[in-house]
């Protein structure tokens, strides 16, 4: 479990990293470095400020001290959703998390509605020898423009002769984003029911389709026994030794978005990249802050559910300005998010933003 | 001040396509989650707020099966300082019945109060009747669709009704009365699941709807329909000026446009 | 004599549009047609109804629920009960409405939208309209309010106009007293409060195309709106977004135009009574929530809807 970064803020020596390598800190009212050195002192905080926090982690990775200062913000949050004190936008969120187990609101009966849009049976995990779980979740699951990943990602483990499940309805949201929003007791929920059904189905290894699933599963879930990948790391070697042939070109100029929860946080930085060049045709090109400083899309931390009073320049922005000046003309990234970030500046300047399955799916 | 606010548990249907059973018998709801009802969750908002600026207490009551004292659990979170609940075996439809009900219940069980409070209606059977028939049982003072409470007072409160058009009525009603609680009228805070569990530990007291007096029902549901199939988007076909002119017959009809 | 008294709701000097719901019904119902109004200059269709039974009282005491009780009272115990007191759909008419139905233990069904002469019931709207309750009353008379919009076709005009009674009122109740009418501050426009928005979104092209909109929005009377790329933009204030990261609406009409239909979007404005989009791409996913749709390029719609409404 995540160690209570209460007992850790006394550490903080204040010396500004944190800040330094925080994709907030600096253009907005939001400083991470202030709120740890406020929750030492226990002084009050203007409640607006927490919820800048993208839980991208690279302040955590940064500090020398390991104070935690991302856990810290999901502790100040904490105190205010005890309080019922939080933007009416991230309420509705997690009380439709609480009542359909999904932050949208919809229909938890529709959860496996994506698997109609396949042209073959996916069985449920307890039907399978390998009890492999890909485990959806709830973007993937609901919405129309992110529903096309679990889609894609199951053609191409069928391709690859990989065997896999669903737990369809029996699957609740991951709970990731709702412990950063600070709400300990519906993660706990969440993360009781999920273990729940892996256990009733003896689940031994469990694909995630989103970095911000795979980040839950793998490291917040306590010693489940269970091997938690992103399905980028499953299909990395498949693709690289031809067991998944890619007959298609793809013809374009490619730069590659290291999602947060994919890449600082979790250390996958390569299997994508290999993805990619393996693609007939593509030419991959690298942005100016990539890999562990990979400038954070700002679609995490709850900021999915909810948007901060800003008048600044969002990063997925800068993001794709960079895109441009490097020549790019498809961004790709692998954290459904980060498309949905990503997609509306990026359309905006004439580029298409592609979750890698998209591209492999492309040239199948 | 002593204020009852009565708070349901009804299906979250919004995002459902729901199936009658049989000949029209029943409407399933077995694989529908449940939920608070959104105008009770305005309601005992602000009886916790009256109660916060005018002293007293309150009094969450809920008319339902055993599993409504999830509703009770999250009034107490909220600020409520009793849960009852009126347990019943099967649902009741007829507001009317339901007002009866609830008459019975604070007659037999002496329950004081200044104030009651319900939310304008429920989600699921949307009667938004059962507070007028209350107030009508009772011999009480009633408003409904109450958009703000601007006074309250020892012996009357002071307060707003929404009406239609944005249009609102300032109403003064003298206490003990029936309000009827319109959705918007606060912003209700955030209950925690932490902050469920601390309740849990206030103990609700449950009465059995069988001891209180009610006549017999005086409406029948005799069956279910669907409504009329609407299917989809109508598109609407031709030379541009034909498009425009059908589009805003649509808003002629719909009455936003004449 | 059976009879269907039907409660007129009338508003600072207006007799509703939506009575001629009730009056359909009533012309349903079949019994003689009573409508009782308050003294006043109502423009009172009194060609639609065969009495019209006008009651001493001040408007404003009229719409007290509480007097109410005492008018109903006074009818009865001059004209004796009818069959069906119908009262409007609406904030005071399901208000007196229920009041009523306790005082005098009358059954009460609201939002009735439809009857089935044959089998005496009405239609009532369960869950947002996805399925309907078939109620009958069990003893008279019953209450019911009218679902605006409903019944108002089956209002016939009668061969004669309708016979005029009176009736005193009785003492103003004390209880319950109207103060004064609050009209809503205009200076923020509160979207969630719109009955019509017209709602653009990045198929607008470009900040220019919004004054083109705004227009529109005024020849329409309908309140401006945006998705969240026009916000983002700062096209529109923020104060102006639909969607999960700005406001849930739920307006009578909801026009949306140039809007693709994202997720978030459409969480934000699917509970509108209904919805229109206008939209030059077939397969946007706003066309699967849509009640009609326009596939077309939204300027020329613009311009030619501002043509025929000033027009």
């Amino acid at each position: 479990m995540v160690e209570q970064a209460a007992t850790r803020v006394l550490t903080c020596i204040q010396c500004g990293k944190c800040t330094g390598s925080c994709p907030e800190s600096g253009r907005t009212p939001f400083n991470v470095r202030m709120l740890v050195r406020k929750k030492q002192f226990q002084t009050a905080v203007d409640e607006a400020l927490p919820w800048y926090c993208t839980s991208c982690g690279a302040c955590t990775i940064r500090c020398p001290r390991d104070v935690k200062p991302s856990e810290v913000i999901i502790e100040l949050r904490s105190k205010l959703v005890e309080d019922g004190d939080i933007p009416v936008a991230l309420q509705k969120a997690l009380e439709n998390t609480f009542v359909q187990k999904n932050p949208w609101g919809r229909s938890r009966n529709k959860r496996a509605d994506w698997l109609e849009k396949l042209d073959f049976e996916v069985p449920h995990v307890s039907e399978t020898e390998s009890k492999r779980l890909l485990f959806v979740c709830c973007i993937q699951a609901y919405d129309p423009r992110c529903m096309v990943i679990p889609v894609n990602v199951a053609r191409l483990f069928k391709a690859g002769g990989l065997e896999f499940g669903v737990l369809g309805e029996e699957e609740a949201c991951c709970g990731n984003e709702i412990r950063r929003i600070g709400e300990a007791g519906l993660f706990e929920e969440l993360e009781e029911e999920n273990k729940a059904a892996f256990e009733e189905y003896g689940v031994k290894e469990i694909v995630a389709l989103s970095p911000h699933c795979m980040n839950a599963l793998k490291k917040e879930y306590g010693d489940t026994g269970i091997k938690v990948v992103h399905y980028t790391e499953l299909l990395a070697p498949l693709v690289e030794e031809g067991a998944i042939r890619l007959p298609g070109s793809f013809g374009k100029k490619v730069i590659y978005h290291d999602p947060c929860f994919l890449g600082k946080q979790n250390g996958v930085f390569d299997e994508p990249r290999s993805i990619l060049s393996a693609v007939p045709g593509l030419t991959l090109l690298e942005f100016s802050r990539s890999r562990e400083v990979s400038l954070c899309c700002e679609g995490g931390g709850g900021r999915m559910f909810f948007e901060v009073e800003a008048t600044y320049q969002r990063n997925a922005e800068v993001r794709v300005l960079d895109a441009v000046d490097r020549g790019a003309e498809v961004i790709a990234t692998a954290c459904p998010f980060c498309v949905m970030t990503l997609e509306d500046p990026a359309t905006e300047k004439g580029l298409a933003v592609k979750e890698l399955s998209e591209i492999l799916t492309e040239v199948l | 001040m002593n204020i009852l606010v009565f708070t349901k548990r009804v299906a979250a249907t919004q995002e459902e396509e729901l199936r009658i059973t049989g000949e029209g018998q029943a409407v399933d709801l077995s694989k529908v989650p449940f939920k608070v009802n959104d105008w009770d969750n305005y309601s005992v908002e602000e009886a916790v707020r009256i109660v916060d600026k005018a002293g007293g207490s309150v009094t969450a009551i809920s008319i339902g099966d055993a599993e409504s004292d999830e509703v009770l659990r999250r009034a107490i979170a909220m600020g409520a300082k009793d849960g009852f609940l009126v347990e019943t075996g099967e649902a009741l439809h007829d507001p009317f019945t339901r007002g009866e009900l609830i008459r019975g219940f604070i007659d037999k069980e002496k329950v004081p109060f200044d104030i009651i409070l319900t939310g304008v209606q429920s989600e699921d059977d949307q009667f938004g009747a059962v507070g007028g028939v209350l107030a009508g049982l009772m011999g009480l003072p009633y408003a409904s669709m109450v958009i703000g409470i601007d006074a309250v007072e020892t012996d009357h409160v002071v307060i707003r009704r929404e009406l239609e058009g944005g249009l609102q009525e300032k109403v003064k009603v003298a206490t003990p009365c029936v309000l009827s609680i319109q959705s918007g009228i606060n912003e209700p805070r955030y209950v925690s699941i932490m902050g469920i569990r601390k309740a849990s530990k206030v103990e609700r007291k449950v009465f059995k709807a069988d001891g209180y007096e009610k006549g017999s029902p005086k409406i029948e549901l005799v069956k279910w329909v669907y409504p009329e199939k609407k299917g989809g988007a109508t598109m609407l076909d031709g030379e541009l000026a034909d498009v425009c002119g059908q589009l805003l017959g649509i808003l002629k009809e719909k009455g936003v446009y004449q | 004599m059976s009879y269907t008294l039907i409660v007129a709701e009338v508003r600072r000097g207006v007799f509703e549009e939506r009575n001629l719901d009730s009056l359909g019904l009533g012309a349903l119902l079949g019994a003689q047609s009573v409508l009782l109004v308050p003294d006043g200059a109502y423009q009172v269709p009194d060609k639609l109804v065969d009495v019209v039974l006008k009651v001493k009282a001040a408007e404003e005491a009229y719409l007290n629920p509480m007097n109410m009780g005492k008018i109903l009272e006074a009818v009865f115990a001059a004209r004796g009960k009818p069959d069906h007191v119908l009262f409007t759909q609406s904030s005071s008419g399901t208000e007196s409405a229920a009041y009523a139905a306790g005082l005098f233990g009358m059954p009460v069904v609201t939002d009735v939208s439809g009857y089935d002469r044959d089998a005496g019931v009405f239609l009532k709207s369960y869950y947002s309209d996805k399925v309907f309750g078939q109620f009958k009353a069990a003893g008279a008379p019953a209450v019911l309010t009218v679902r605006s919009g409903s019944f108002r076709e089956f209002a016939a005009e009668k061969a004669a106009a309708a016979a005029a009674e009176a009736i005193e009122g009785a003492a103003a109740v004390e209880a319950r007293t109207f103060v004064e009418y609050v009209e809503e501050e205009k200076t923020d426009i509160d979207i969630t409060k719109a009955e019509f928005l017209l709602s653009v979104g990045r198929g607008i092209g470009n900040q220019d195309e919004v004054a083109g909109y705004e227009e529109l929005a005024g020849a329409l009377k309908a309140v401006l709106s945006g998705s969240r790329p026009v916000i983002d933009k700062m096209w529109l204030p923020k104060a102006r977004q639909v969607g999960t990261s700005g406001k849930t609406v739920k307006p009578k009409v909801y026009l949306a135009m140039g809007i693709s239909g994202a997720f978030q979007h459409i969480a934000g404005m699917k509970d509108s009574d209904c919805i229109i989009a206008v939209n030059k791409d077939p397969g946007a996913p706003i066309f699967q929530y849509a009640h009609y749709g326009i596939i077309g390029d939204i300027h020329k719609v613009r311009d030619k809807l501002k043509e025929l409404a000033k027009g």
